[in-house]
């Protein structure tokens, strides 16, 4: 990875601070977080372009792990390498995990109040409906992309979809295996369908 | 009482084997298996993960803190941490593979098995809640709170937390 030649210790100092902020402030899920990534890697310091930051993020979204935790990686050792790469997450982290464990523990401290356990009996149902919505939104991209190329690519989507939620709901099939069978299933088509198509 | 070093294993293993939040549905598989963790734990971890700051996936933190304590959230640190290094060798290869048909594939049918799989979780957390017409409300007044653009979430889980005060 080519890496820019400007690392003072200004240029350090400012990695840090950014992402310390983004990790203190970003409140709101992971859009909101990548929103003020963007902004204030791309639009406030320069330190990729609009394009490279959506290729950045394209790269992440096949990289295991967290995908914005992936995106502060690349953008720190960009700007700086290894050295960049460990401000740019210990920026991220230091603030929201010191936040999320006294969170939780705040929380585990009065968990078994009896108003407490009423407000977690309301708040796991509208946890599972942000859920239901998560689902959604991962599926219509690849269910829309696959209705541009045929109906029987639609169909293999919808089949994929919900064949891997009844193998883990009503067989019990283990989850990495239903996971990874599905990847290798929809990647052995999409590569018969770009033969067939040249051939 | 858990073994910390399995524990620390299943939330690398999970991490390493899924993208973004691909994790749930196989920590949720995995731990629960080990009885390590109940459906309400898995349910107030995601809870208090998406009103904390950072992303998303620090979740996983709150799961450890409430199944073992501050040992516990360090070991999911150090497991959800681990995984996203290896993007700097994606984008090495990605020059190479990011085109590919099969690689574009590969993504497309991970992510559709998430969320297929991820459905059968919520299914579980809603079923170890209890199914009636106040869970129900309280699941359709989420969404459609959620899909009011630039309302941060906390908005809706104060609210369902009030709820759930009025109701129960």
């Amino acid at each position: 990875m080519t890496t820019t030649t400007v690392s003072s210790t200004t240029t350090l100092q400012e990695l840090f601070r950014t992402w310390f902020n983004i990790g203190l402030q970003s409140f709101g899920g992971g859009t909101a977080t990548l929103t003020m990534i963007r902004r204030q890697a791309v639009d406030e310091h320069h330190w990729l372009t609009a394009q490279e930051f959506t290729r950045y993020w394209g790269i992440c979204q096949i990289a295991p792990g967290i995908n914005l935790v992936g995106i502060t990686i690349l953008i720190g050792w960009k700007v700086a390498a290894a050295r960049g790469a460990t401000l740019a997450l210990l920026g991220l982290l230091l603030p929201s995990v010191s936040i999320t464990i006294a969170l939780t523990a705040g929380y585990a401290a009065i968990r078994d109040q009896p108003i407490v356990q009423s407000a977690t009996r309301g708040i796991i149902p509208a946890t599972c409906g942000l859920g239901l919505l998560l689902v959604w939104r991962m599926a219509r991209p690849p269910i829309e992309e696959s209705r541009s190329e045929s109906s029987a690519s639609l169909a293999l989507s919808l089949l994929t979809l919900v064949g891997c939620a009844l193998l883990v709901g009503v067989l019990h099939a283990p989850v990495i295996g239903v996971l990874w069978g599905a990847g290798a299933v929809i990647a052995l088509a999409a590569w018969a369908r770009a033969r067939a198509r040249q051939g | 009482m858990i073994d910390p070093l399995l524990y620390f294993w299943e939330i690398l293993k999970a991490s390493l084997l899924s993208t973004g939040g691909g994790n749930i549905p196989i920590l949720h598989d995995s731990l629960i298996a080990q009885g390590w963790v109940t459906d309400r734990q898995f349910a107030e971890a995601l809870a208090i993960g998406q009103i904390s700051p950072g992303p998303t996936g620090l979740w996983v933190i709150c799961l450890g803190y409430l199944v073992d304590g501050v040992r516990g959230s360090l070991l999911s640190l150090v497991g959800i941490t681990l995984p996203p290094i290896l993007v700097l060798v994606v984008h090495r290869v990605y020059q190479s593979i990011g085109h590919h048909p099969a690689t574009q594939g590969f993504v497309r049918g991970l992510g559709l098995a998430v969320a297929g799989v991820f459905l059968v979780v919520l299914v579980n957390l809603m079923t170890s809640t209890g199914i009636s017409p106040e869970t129900i409300f309280i699941l359709l007044g989420a969404i459609g709170l959620g899909l009011i653009r630039r309302l941060p979430v906390v908005v809706i889980i104060v609210a369902a937390a009030l709820a759930g005060i009025a109701l129960f």
